[in-house]
């Protein structure tokens, strides 16, 4: 019996040498292998990603695609190796497995949302730029959505019920209403004037400009002056009050902590205070997208209570109801407190000299 | 028994104007509150009825605030001579009536204060309202209209110090409004009769006990 394991056991391994030799023998075919382990991408990347040899339709921009996970397992594990044979004169698009092969469970989400049938990954994603969901912003995620869905339609539809529909649209990822999530975070990233000087309109900062500000160095050293990769409450609002970073200004959005493709349209979210009320350790996680150099954005926590604090570490992120002060909140009871002095304490005497004025009055009288 | 003078004290613009404000003010109160607080207050059923009505009720108010500014300085043009306390007010009146209010009061003295159509106010109301007409209000109004409008005012919000700052100085400003709410009903209920002040706000006469002597012949309170 173990004579017979032993053999099927080595019957099997010469089998999978064998394909494993036939494979490799026909990736490194005439001219145009996907190259070896290091660089798979290499002998691919070579002509696409250069425009002028591909055109724009098939160039790949390597700083953005060799960050990724897909530049990781390296062309042939989505392109079937055929494309060898013909190729570059054959230009059909080879492709050996789809996304589903890899992303099962998103395919399944998505197969349910009401996005399904509608358009495929590549309707919002490029699979040679496709980033993990620390890796952008929340300005990213909406310019995904924007590529179909128009922007003005969908702020006129919104603001059928919607109270400040352009607000929300601009201020919110289109998935946290539109996808389900137990919880949020806040990202916040940063924006500066483009165009005009003093002028022109808001929008993320990119990595060349802010290094620029940052003198060279890192962008994250503009917020985290002490290295250590953690923004603290005292970093942040010396970052916002801080005149030499006048013309940035960071804009932050509650983002589902996890990210799906459950894409639908959910009821709970037309009530305001899914989002407009506060609970327990509401809002109390919050990020800032650092942009890097491959068009991805570095996350970086920022301390506890950022966006709940009164002036300066967000001076420009409120959610009304939701990230209310606390102090304030006293203070303004204080307020009203006081003006229940006089009804309370003069109301009380006047009680007690009930008496006394009434024996003025009839003296009078 | 005393004699009963009527004083037309209130002309109909300023009484349309002043519960109007009420009506308004009440309402943003409420609203507020469930703004502020929904998960403690749900006062007008959803959270986006008590945006829209604080809303409406904000724009109606900001409006007859600017109705009641230009009747008074274009129209009645005696603003200030309402309004703004005098050198007399700041060196004597104003210590003489809350004298009054605080002790002279409790003892069945006579309000130092006469109130007239040209000078309604006692040196405390002219102070108070000054405060609140000049300063509150202005300041409530406007962070209002920008938290209404963030995504057109956003330059204006941006340079004013961003959203945070406006929501601070609304909110710090609509407290003292309300808690000057609690003092100015209670104020009205000072007068010969606990009604008879807001009676005077409804119809526009003001009731006087007795005459000659002003120490003597005037009802206690004046409202604030």
């Amino acid at each position: 019996m173990i004579t017979a394991t032993k053999q099927m056991v080595l019957f099997l391994a010469l089998a999978l040498s064998l394909a494993g030799w036939t494979a490799m023998a026909s990736a490194s075919g005439p001219g145009y292998s996907f190259g070896a382990a290091e660089g798979k991408n290499g002998n691919c990347l070579d002509c696409h990603s250069a425009s002028d040899k591909v055109g724009s339709k098939f160039f790949i921009d390597p700083v953005k695609y060799r960050h990724t996970n897909h530049a990781k397992i390296g062309c042939p594990a989505c392109h079937d190796d055929s494309v060898a044979a013909g190729h570059p004169a054959v230009k059909k698009a080879s492709v050996k497995s789809d996304c589903r092969f890899c992303h099962t469970d998103i395919a399944g989400d998505y197969a349910k949302s009401s996005h399904a049938g509608k358009t495929s990954c590549n309707g919002c994603h490029d699979p040679h730029r496709a980033n993990t969901p620390a890796e952008i912003s929340g300005y990213d995620i909406n310019r995904m959505c924007a590529g179909c869905h128009d922007h003005y339609g969908i702020t006129a539809s919104h603001a059928k019920w919607l109270p400040q529909a352009e607000l929300h649209i601009e201020m919110l990822p289109c998935i946290t209403c539109h996808t389900g999530s137990k919880n949020y975070v806040i990202n916040m990233y940063i924006i500066n004037r483009k165009g005009i000087p003093h002028l022109g309109k808001f929008e993320a900062a990119g990595y060349d400009e802010l290094k620029r500000v940052a003198g060279g160095k890192e962008i994250l050293s503009l917020i985290d002056t002490n290295g250590d990769n953690y923004i603290s409450l005292a970093e942040l609002r010396n970052f916002n009050t801080n005149s030499a970073h006048k013309g940035l200004h960071l804009q932050g959005m509650m983002t589902p902590e996890t990210v799906t493709h459950s894409f639908q349209i959910l009821d709970n979210r037309r009530d305001c205070t899914f989002c407009h009320a506060s609970g327990p350790g509401a809002m109390q996680t919050s990020f800032i997208a650092v942009p890097e150099q491959n068009g991805t954005f570095r996350k970086v926590a920022v301390e506890k209570g950022a966006v709940l604090e009164a002036l300066y570490s967000t001076p420009d992120f409120y959610m009304t109801g939701k990230t209310r002060n606390s102090m304030l909140n006293k203070i303004g009871l204080l307020i009203i407190a006081g003006g229940m002095i006089m009804p309370v304490g003069h109301g009380f005497l006047r009680y007690l000299s009930r008496n006394i004025r009434n024996r003025k009055e009839k003296g009078h009288e | 028994m005393s004699d009963k003078n009527m004083i037309y004290l209130h002309p109909l613009p300023v009484r349309i104007w002043h519960w109007l404000n009420a009506l308004g003010i009440i309402t943003l109160c409420l609203t507020g509150v469930q703004i502020r607080f929904p998960e403690h207050a749900n006062i007008f059923g959803s959270y986006r009825s008590a945006i829209l009505l604080h809303n409406t009720a904000g724009i109606i108010v900001a409006l007859s605030f600017s109705i009641w500014f230009f009747y008074y300085s274009m129209s009645s043009r005696n603003l200030a001579k309402i309004y703004v306390p005098d050198a007399q007010d700041m060196k004597r009146g104003l210590l003489r009536q809350v004298g009054f209010y605080f002790f002279l009061y409790f003892f069945g003295r006579p309000n130092p204060h006469h109130a007239t159509p040209d000078n309604k106010f006692n040196p405390m109301q002219k102070s108070a309202y000054l405060a609140i007409m000049f300063v509150l209000m202005p300041i409530v109004s406007l962070t209002g209209i920008f938290l209404m409008n963030v995504s057109p005012l956003r330059e204006l919000i941006l340079a004013a110090g961003g959203l945070k700052t406006l929501d601070m100085l609304h909110y710090l400003a609509a407290c003292s409004l309300g808690a000057f709410l609690f003092t100015h009903v209670y104020l009205t209920t000072l007068g010969h009769t606990p009604l008879a002040h807001t009676k005077s706000m409804w119809t526009g006469w003001e009731e006087e006990e007795g005459e000659v002597h002003e120490e003597t012949e005037h009802h206690a309170g004046q409202k604030v």
